[in-house]
């Protein structure tokens, strides 16, 4: 993708220049897979815990649908250079009021059925949930209409506390959410701590909203409001660790259970990369570190860890384990599965790598005045080759998921024992199956 | 009473905090920022931007520059950018107040462009590397933008902003390659870049 010259991104081809092709891509990412993942399991999720069956079903499936065209739109809308020009909110007007209908409609739907949940108490993965339904809905409204009208200097803080917010309170949610549900489940213990949870949950609740802005350091914006995302950032740390040592402690034991288990797998390693990561973007958002790496490499990985590395790692392990109980179906090809994990963890331990060493030396690099701007990028390239063989990995990887995906659906004969409950949201699964198409 | 009534509250107060200070609060102060008036020849600072450099702001977004290209100067403390002569000072909220559209931008994959009006008031200068970045220096790692121009026959006198191509690309005998009306708002745009008058709130730096 950072290899914008070479012969296979054809050149001279307006709608797949590197300037439309990477963020119809990251909005493809951010919004067609992620994001509908995190539906897929937060319906899935809310309808097992509240114990509300699912009545009428005919509202998500309209909600998918509405979601699905939106994004079409949207991503031939930036192909087509119809772009606002503003990072991960680059969707049209029109077609982010789709998306808003979409949204809407799934959120409105997690808080009746919240509301009308069967068991009093409700369970960490809930809480999650309902606030990253809320959230999700209030800050696309808001950033969209806002920006619309802001006045110069306010557009960039608006939209890095839109994009902060939508990846520590929207998908970080989504993705703790799943894992507090699933890691107890599989490894068939309750979770370690209610306290660390709670600490958890209101930690990232409170900093969640404020750590964008540690993407423009030194940007035009007042002092306050810059250092405030950086302490954002730092203070993270304290629900980071909370929910990482409350996971740990829930595990302890049934490590052996990463060798079998699939799901769990992907989920544990998904969990253990959220603590690492979120560690990695406190010490890259401290000032003096920020001079050296805020404009390079290193931030790019540091964004793609956690929406591959954390999030979609959990989604996977979380279609895993949903779509055989939704399907009474069972996965064929056990090896497809377990390739899909190690090229997974191969790539982008590769990324990580060649990346960090990469954007350390452009970092440097652009902060030595003697050296210029074209010697810089020139020291980039080896790594911009690695770089393309490690995201080819990934490709394949994610091919491999959609095949696994697609016989499932297709192929894979029901099983004879029905696995476990099987009963409630089988209706989810229409809403599913739209979400591997951009896997 | 419902038990999420807490939760609920918890929830909206928290995220609220957050949208008052980085969405509300800028939408409403920046929107107040008057214009600098220099107390000896009162001359006011910034002046706004010409029609066509706001459409051209359109192209640059259309086309992504700004997923290479920066849009801010960082204080010395901050950053090296003055010493790499990008700028003189720092950028700060009122540089923007004209602005349509900011693009601060994340990546310095290509230069900073805060101050590109000034180092560079060639449009020539920008046609060129639009079209061909290849003939500046042959490492440059930016795409060519050549949608953004037209081949066609000459009508009587050759026009002004014809580019000058050399080679396997030059047109046949008789055309030229001219820029198209998105390319000539975006080179307007670029042009237009300049945040070289003072601010009292951002002094030059002094070594």
């Amino acid at each position: 993708m950072h290899t914008p010259t070479a012969w296979w991104t054809l050149p001279g081809v307006a709608s797949l220049s590197f300037g439309r092709a990477y963020p119809a891509f990251l909005n493809c990412y951010v919004y067609g897979w992620a994001s509908c993942a995190g539906f897929g399991a937060g319906i899935w999720l809310l309808s097992r815990l509240t114990r509300v069956p699912l009545g009428s079903p005919l509202f998500l499936i309209l909600a998918a649908v509405v979601w699905n065209i939106g994004m079409m739109t949207g991503v031939l809308s930036i192909l087509g250079g119809a772009t606002t020009g503003r990072e991960l909110l680059e969707f049209p007007i029109e077609t982010a009021f789709i998306l808003f209908l979409g949204l809407t409609t799934i959120s409105l739907w997690a808080i009746t059925t919240i509301w009308n949940r069967k068991p009093a108490a409700m369970y960490v993965s809930q809480w999650y949930l309902l606030g990253a339904f809320l959230w999700f809905a209030w800050m696309y409204a808001t950033a969209n209409i806002a920006l619309g009208t802001a006045p110069g200097a306010a557009q960039p803080a608006i939209n890095w506390w839109y994009v902060g917010s939508l990846v520590d309170l929207w998908l970080t949610p989504i993705g703790l959410a799943t894992a507090y549900y699933l890691i107890p489940k599989i490894v068939g213990r309750p979770i370690y701590s209610y306290r660390l949870a709670l600490m958890g949950f209101w930690g990232l609740a409170l900093f969640g909203g404020w750590t964008g802005l540690t993407h423009v350091i030194g940007g035009p914006l007042p002092a306050w409001m810059v250092t405030a995302s950086i302490l954002a950032k730092v203070l993270m740390l304290i629900p980071v660790l909370a929910t990482g040592v409350n996971f740990h402690l829930t595990m302890k034991g049934s490590f052996g259970g990463l060798r079998d288990n699939l799901a769990l797998r992907f989920i544990v390693t998904g969990a253990v990369i959220y603590t690492v990561n979120s560690f990695v973007g406190s010490i890259i958002s401290t000032r003096s570190i920020a001079q050296f790496t805020q404009f390079t490499f290193v931030t790019v990985i540091h964004s793609q860890l956690g929406l591959f590395g954390f999030y979609s790692m959990i989604a996977f392990g979380a279609f895993y384990y949903i779509v055989p109980r939704l399907l009474n179906r069972r996965w064929l090809f056990d090896q497809l599965m377990e390739t899909h994990f190690w090229l997974v963890v191969v790539g982008l331990g590769l990324l990580l790598v060649d990346f960090t060493i990469g954007g350390l030396i452009q970092g440097f690099g652009l902060e030595d005045p003697q050296i210029p701007m074209i010697a810089v990028n020139d020291l980039l390239e080896p790594f911009l080759a690695i770089q393309n063989f490690g995201a080819l990995l990934l490709v394949v990887a994610n091919l491999g998921f959609a095949i696994a995906f697609i016989l499932i659906l297709l192929i894979s004969a029901p099983a004879k024992e029905r696995p476990v409950a099987i009963e409630q949201s089988n209706e989810a699964s229409e809403s599913t199956e739209a979400e591997v198409s951009v896997a | 009473m419902n038990r999420i009534t807490g939760l609920f509250f918890g929830v909206f107060f928290l995220f609220g905090i957050s949208w008052l200070g980085l969405v509300a609060y800028p939408y409403l102060t920046f929107a107040g920022l008057r214009q600098s008036k220099d107390d000896a020849t009162g001359a006011l600072a910034p002046m706004g931007n010409p029609g066509t450099a706001t459409q051209g702001a359109r192209v640059y977004a259309a086309n992504g520059c700004f997923y290479c290209h920066s849009q801010y100067i960082r204080d010395k403390d901050e950053g090296n950018d003055i010493d790499r002569k990008w700028g003189t000072r720092r950028t700060v909220a009122r540089d923007y107040m004209f602005d349509q559209q900011v693009f601060l931008g994340t990546s310095r994959l290509g230069a900073d462009l805060t101050n590109v009006g000034v180092r560079q008031t060639d449009p020539q200068w920008f046609y060129r590397l639009l079209y061909n970045p290849h003939t500046m220096s042959h490492e440059v790692s930016m795409p060519a933008y050549r949608w953004l121009f037209e081949t066609r026959e000459i009508q009587g006198q050759s026009s002004v902003d014809a580019v000058k191509v050399q080679g396997a690309l030059a047109p046949p005998p008789g055309y030229e390659v001219v820029p198209t009306s998105e390319g000539k708002a975006l080179v307007e745009y670029l042009l237009s870049l300049k945040k070289n008058y003072p601010l009292p709130e951002a002094p030059e730096a002094t070594e």
